[in-house]
């Protein structure tokens, strides 16, 4: 409920956003904050990050099935008290659009999670640290295309003994 | 010389695709651009033709929809004076981008986009976007997003139907119109919100 909630809020506030990416009055992908996340020391941590695509927006998967297609990326800078052991993507649904109604594309639209896992050493100072980074994107709708763009991902993981 | 900025939001097969007539009138901002032969190709050097200025990129599907379907208005109407120019949006190498556009069989002129040419053509974002200009130099018609085939056609016919008037616009002028243009599109979207 609280993630729901979170995606409502960040779809309120970062319409804002959108428009000064050049989205006009569509909103593209937004970002649900994440609370603080707990990790022991020594131990690892899955922590899901969640995304809304806007209603009339579809954006490719992270494995579209064409090279010149612009896959779906998040990169993440963690500090040295953590590290990121893996980041996993949804699989993408193969859908037709009208445009191309002979190809299928893999995309997400709606809401779509990233999960990614973090992990400490047993002797990390117990402290809260900041991770941050971005998701890129391209995005179209049933018409035409958005060149590709990023979104600020960040949120706080706090190491504790 | 501005045409009055009204929106014709028109709902086409392939979903809800603005055509702005606003542009209408405006002088096309002139340019000169790299061809994917690696020659310089200068929009002005086309005055007396109509021009199908189309901006697209190899990451946009809805694209590559249109492009055959430039391909063949080239080819009829090419005779009459229709000169089609492709402009990649791309952050691609010119040898993908030559690669893609010679699988799909252009048969046209590509040429190597600029973020000064889409700030100078109002910042196009939207892809694809296509300018008809006029044998005068001015911009008859801007169509954004995917459209029927038909009314691509019809936009061409309307284009080679133009006189060969010379503009008495400076370009800088130019420019800042169609610059002007876009932020008041912006604007009005916003005040319909």
């Amino acid at each position: 409920m609280r993630r729901v909630t979170a995606l409502v809020a960040a779809t309120l506030l970062l319409a804002g956003w959108a428009l000064s990416q050049g989205f006009g009055d569509k909103p593209p992908v937004i970002f649900a904050p994440v609370g603080n996340v707990q990790v022991r020391a020594g131990a690892s941590k899955e922590v899901s990050l969640d995304f809304r695509i806007g209603s009339e927006f579809h954006i490719n998967s992270h494995t579209p099935k064409s090279p010149l297609l612009i896959p779906t990326v998040l990169k993440l800078t963690v500090p040295e008290q953590v590290s990121l052991a893996d980041i996993k993507y949804p699989a993408g649904q193969d859908v037709t659009f009208p445009f191309s109604p002979d190809e299928k594309l893999s995309v997400y639209s709606g809401d779509f999670s990233v999960s990614t896992v973090l992990k400490t050493q047993a002797n990390v100072t117990a402290g809260t640290y900041p991770v941050k980074g971005e998701l890129r994107f391209q995005a179209c709708d049933h018409s035409a295309c958005y060149p590709p763009r990023s979104i600020p991902v960040q949120f706080q993981v706090t190491v504790v003994k | 010389m501005l045409a009055s900025g009204k929106y014709l939001d028109r709902t086409r097969k392939h979903g809800t695709i603005t055509l702005v007539g606003n542009v209408q009138g405006v002088p096309a901002p002139d340019f000169t651009l790299q061809a994917l032969d690696g020659s310089q190709v200068k929009l002005s050097d086309f005055r007396g033709k109509a021009v199908l200025l189309n901006f697209w990129a190899t990451w946009c599907p809805p694209c590559k929809v249109e492009m055959p379907w430039f391909e063949d208005l080239q080819r009829q109407y090419g005779k009459d004076g229709l000169v089609v120019l492709g402009v990649a949006m791309d952050d691609s190498e010119p040898a993908t981008i030559a690669k893609f556009a010679s699988e799909l069989g252009v048969n046209y002129q590509v040429l190597l986009g600029t973020d000064k040419v889409s700030d100078d053509y109002g910042d196009v974002q939207y892809l694809p976007t296509t300018f008809y200009i006029g044998r005068d130099g001015a911009i008859v018609d801007k169509m954004t997003g995917l459209l029927d085939r038909k009314d691509i056609e019809q936009a061409v016919k309307k284009t080679l139907n133009t006189g060969d008037r010379s503009s008495s616009i400076p370009q800088n002028q130019a420019k800042a119109e169609v610059k002007a243009v876009a932020a008041k599109e912006v604007a009005a979207k916003d005040a319909t919100r």
